[in-house]
């Protein structure tokens, strides 16, 4: 993973780098877990929004383009946390944050005034339908983020 | 359909057993993803056999759509697993187990929903 094996203060050289210093793979170990269920969510939202598209669009237009940029969301944060390399982690990030702010968005909105939400979306209710899962991944997915970006290095029990 | 949730049950608990417990994924969660699938495609011939003599589910469509996805997602997450040996790959196969049991009781509640 380190691709310098020359230690840059010169002392101990043709030693891997510590992995501490470099960003690590957002996919391997516990982030395989997180991919894993982003995907899930992507599969999901992205069938449900394209039943409801296709059969039913006019019935509630608000909360049916909203079910389909929530799937948008879902896919490019799943393909972002896959993925390796510096464009892939700030893709993850970005969709981690808009995904958080929508599903407290819309969680607080089919609260307050649920009659503007005639069906459901991934992020009613903060993800009620989906064991609240909406919720809480995308909190993971950031920290995760921020764990794996080196610097710091994640715990071994997390590899 | 009781035998779906059960084995759906199963997978997850064992993969997350197996998680908590740091084993490296060997081929006893690959037997029985193995046979969660072989579940999963009995109802689906069985559903495939209830549709063309009539029987009608409510929404037909996300019936279809739910039936062939629970087809796909145990050797999907079984081959996502086997890249990472280690005790992530058992709750990778654990979440599996655990969408193909939120699945089967999806399609349960629209088969119910056309009987009632």
């Amino acid at each position: 993973m380190p691709d310098r094996t020359v230690d840059p203060t010169g002392d101990i050289p043709n030693i891997p780098r510590a992995a501490s210093g470099e960003p690590r793979a957002t996919a391997s170990g516990f982030g395989r877990v997180i991919v894993a269920l982003y995907a899930v969510m992507a599969v999901a939202a992205v069938s449900r929004s394209a039943v409801q598209i296709a059969t039913r669009f006019s019935e509630a237009p608000i909360a049916y383009s909203l079910s389909a940029f929530a799937a948008v969301v879902y896919v490019l944060a799943t393909f972002g946390l896959a993925r390796r390399g510096p464009t892939a982690r700030r893709l993850a990030t970005v969709a981690c944050t808009v995904e958080l702010v929508g599903v407290l968005t819309v969680g607080t909105f089919t609260v307050a005034v649920p009659s503007d939400f005639p069906d459901e979306t991934v992020w009613s209710l903060y993800g009620f339908g989906y064991v609240f899962i909406p919720l809480v991944l995308p909190v993971v997915g950031l920290w995760w983020l921020r764990r794996t970006r080196g610097g710091t290095g994640a715990p071994d029990y997390l590899t | 359909m009781v035998a779906l949730v059960v084995g759906g049950l199963v997978v997850f608990m064992l993969g997350g057993v197996l998680a908590a417990m740091g084993r490296t994924p060997g081929d006893g969660v690959l037997v029985l993803s193995a046979l969660l699938e072989l579940l999963v495609l009995v109802q689906v011939v069985w559903a495939a056999v209830a549709l063309a003599r009539g029987d009608r589910p409510a929404e037909l469509l996300v019936f279809v759509l739910y039936l062939l996805g629970t087809v796909v997602v145990m050797p999907l997450v079984v081959f996502w697993s086997l890249a990472e040996r280690t005790r992530w790959g058992h709750l990778v196969v654990a979440i599996g187990g655990l969408t193909v049991m939120a699945m089967v009781a999806r399609l349960w509640q629209m088969w119910q929903a056309h009987r009632a």
